[in-house]
């Protein structure tokens, strides 16, 4: 799979903010790639860059060969879905839909027909061509968003945020649906999310931001048993972070690794109760404080004394485990990752 | 028993709004039948009943200048109106800039201040210009407060505006020209012809601004007024009656105009 856009040290400041700082990206061929932080970390101003919405203050933006920084977005093979979606209100799905083909002079039987492919695609009823957006519900305008999006045949497709405002249900049934849209047109998407679950569910590769500046890039494997540092693993879910000093694992009073400085994370579920003569690599005495039911899994609040930890455990195991009681517990080494900061 | 006390409040109901309507509506017929009469003093009810009043404000020279001056004025002040308003508009609904509340109070000061002092610090400041007042100056004095209307008014109607949709349709491949045609100007479409409409009317009907700023040329409401006070006759109610025809002639014709273009929309959308 090639590279087909891709960003070198890209910069953008609105007055005293620095939006983006020195990003650098690649984006390949036909992936689901996501690019996750919390509001503010610059991945929406970063987004309307590969747009063509913005322009960078430095840096260049590559389409495969060519440069694109200063082509605008009407003339890039791209197109966006946006946040708050921004149907065009005074007209209908099907008008919505065909807005690029007319723009191009398409005539309109041609529009018509085209307009009805994809709304097939989304799965969007055909009655629904001459109604008006306002009275579609949510999941229906998010289709014809996506219908639009995809009638103008882009190359590539942004997505900014569409499900942020959507209620859980709907958002998890889109959410598969928009993978499996991504398999059966072979686009390349570019999303963006501030929800690493979101995230996790359908990119190919997640790009984290913090501060304007990309953290770390990888598959959503990677970023969560090997984030880069603290603020990854944090930013991806539940994790217990040691702090190593002396030789040490601080809090616990345990030899540390040799030579690991730095700190030391482990994702709850590598967290385990630990049987009459089972071995682990760090093992400690603790409380389980309180539970909290997950479902499919619980997850336990361990007191050791010090602090609090949380572990994972998975329904069917999670029988001999009581509040209040006092057991050994522990994980392995080869389940923690060590991070420099 | 409640359906008799309903339609008691029915009937309660629909002659309050007969009343609403007639207080409205009689000053306006007392004018009409007063220029049904030939006498110098208003008496009622008329010992003739004429319309000599009609025949000699149509036979008169003044009548069409009057009209003209007004007509020029309210159309200039509508069409200048309505292009500042609505760029205006568009910077408060499209930008946030530094200073834009601030600007907004400031452009509805005007509002404020007593419409006679305002045409006299105007006249005041032609004169220092060293220009000579005429219709111009009254129109450019009926801009000074009719602007910041039009632009209250079309920023109302562009109040839940998207403006993402100009950058969705720029993204879909629209031209800048193509974007202003299909999704800015339609959403302000409804706000201009509101926003016309108020400015034409408020210029058309406006006393104080005109009678300090349009210097030799008479308006409608400046000879009205002039000859109400001084040397009365009925050919001032029959003037005005003329004159509100006149008006109501354009609101018609705008009315028209837009559920045309409506229905035109309308067509382009079952195609």
């Amino acid at each position: 799979m090639g590279t087909i856009l891709s960003t070198r040290a890209v910069s953008k400041r609105f007055g005293d903010v620095i939006a983006l700082d020195d990003v650098s990206l690649e984006i390949r061929e036909g992936e689901f790639f996501t690019i996750v932080g919390p509001s503010g970390s610059g991945k929406s101003t970063l987004l309307r860059i590969l747009a063509g919405l913005e322009t960078p203050a430095a840096g260049r933006v590559r389409l495969r060969d060519t440069d694109i920084t200063d082509v605008p977005a009407n003339r890039r093979p791209t197109c966006m879905v946006f946040q708050n979606l921004a149907l065009f209100s005074h007209r209908t799905v099907g008008e919505n839909i065909e807005f690029s083909q007319k723009m191009k002079g398409v005539p309109p039987h041609e529009r018509r027909e085209h307009a009805l492919d994809m709304m097939r695609i989304v799965r969007l009823p055909e009655s629904y061509y001459g109604r008006r957006v306002t009275h579609c519900s949510g999941g229906e305008q998010q289709r014809v968003a996506l219908a639009r999006a995809l009638a103008s045949d882009p190359e590539i497709l942004f997505f900014d945020e569409p499900l942020s405002s959507i209620d859980y249900r709907l958002r998890k049934i889109l959410e598969v649906e928009m993978k499996d849209l991504h398999r059966r047109t072979g686009k390349t998407f570019v999303y963006i999310t501030h929800s690493l679950e979101e995230a996790m569910v359908m990119s190919d590769r997640i790009a984290i931001m913090k501060a304007g500046r990309i953290v770390q890039t990888g598959t959503p494997t990677d970023i969560y048993y090997r984030p880069a540092n603290r603020f990854v693993a944090e930013f991806m879910g539940e994790v217990n972070v040691f702090e190593l000093a002396n030789g040490q694992i601080a809090e616990l009073g345990i030899a540390a690794p040799t030579g690991a400085t730095g700190y030391l994370a482990v994702r709850p579920e590598f967290l385990r109760k630990l049987n009459d003569g089972e071995r682990a690599d760090v093992r400690f005495p603790a409380t389980v404080a309180n539970d909290y039911m997950l479902g499919s899994r619980t997850h336990y609040h361990l007191d050791t004394g010090k602090r609090i930890l949380v572990a994972e455990v998975a329904a069917g195991q999670a029988a001999e485990i009581i509040v209040g009681a006092k057991a050994e517990w522990g994980f392995d080494l080869s389940d923690a990752a060590l991070l420099d900061e | 028993m409640n359906g008799r006390a309903k339609s008691l409040f029915d009937s309660l109901q629909a002659a309050w709004l007969l009343l609403v309507l007639a207080l409205l509506y009689i000053p306006m017929i007392s004018v009409a039948l007063a220029s049904l009469s030939n006498t110098r003093y208003m008496l009622f009810p008329h010992r003739t009943w004429t319309t000599d009043a009609y025949a000699d404000a149509l036979a008169s020279y003044t009548t069409g200048t009057l009209h003209l001056t007004s007509f020029r004025i309210a159309v200039l002040v509508m069409v200048l109106s309505v292009v500042l308003a609505s760029f205006g508009a568009l910077a408060f609904a499209r930008f946030d800039w530094r200073g834009r509340r601030a600007f907004q109070r400031f452009l509805l000061l005007p509002l404020f201040f007593p419409q006679p002092v305002l045409g006299l610090a105007l006249l005041v400041y032609f004169t220092a210009l060293g220009i000579t007042p005429s219709w111009q100056t009254a129109a450019f004095a009926h801009l000074v407060w009719i602007v910041p209307v039009v632009t209250l008014v079309i920023s109302i109607r562009l109040y839940n505006y998207d403006v993402m949709q100009e950058d969705a349709a720029f993204d879909l491949g629209a031209t800048r020209l193509q974007v202003l045609r299909e999704v800015t100007l339609p959403a302000l479409a409804p706000g201009i012809v509101s926003g016309a409409l108020f400015a034409f009317l408020l210029s058309w009907s406006n006393l104080p601004l005109s009678v300090f700023t349009s210097g030799a040329d008479t308006t409608l409401p400046e000879w009205l007024y002039s000859r109400t006070a001084t040397n009365y006759s009925p050919m001032v109610p029959a003037i005005a009656v003329i004159a509100t025809a006149v008006s109501a002639l354009v609101v018609g014709a705008a009315a028209v105009g837009l559920s045309l273009a409506r229905g035109r929309g309308g067509a382009k959308t079952a195609a």
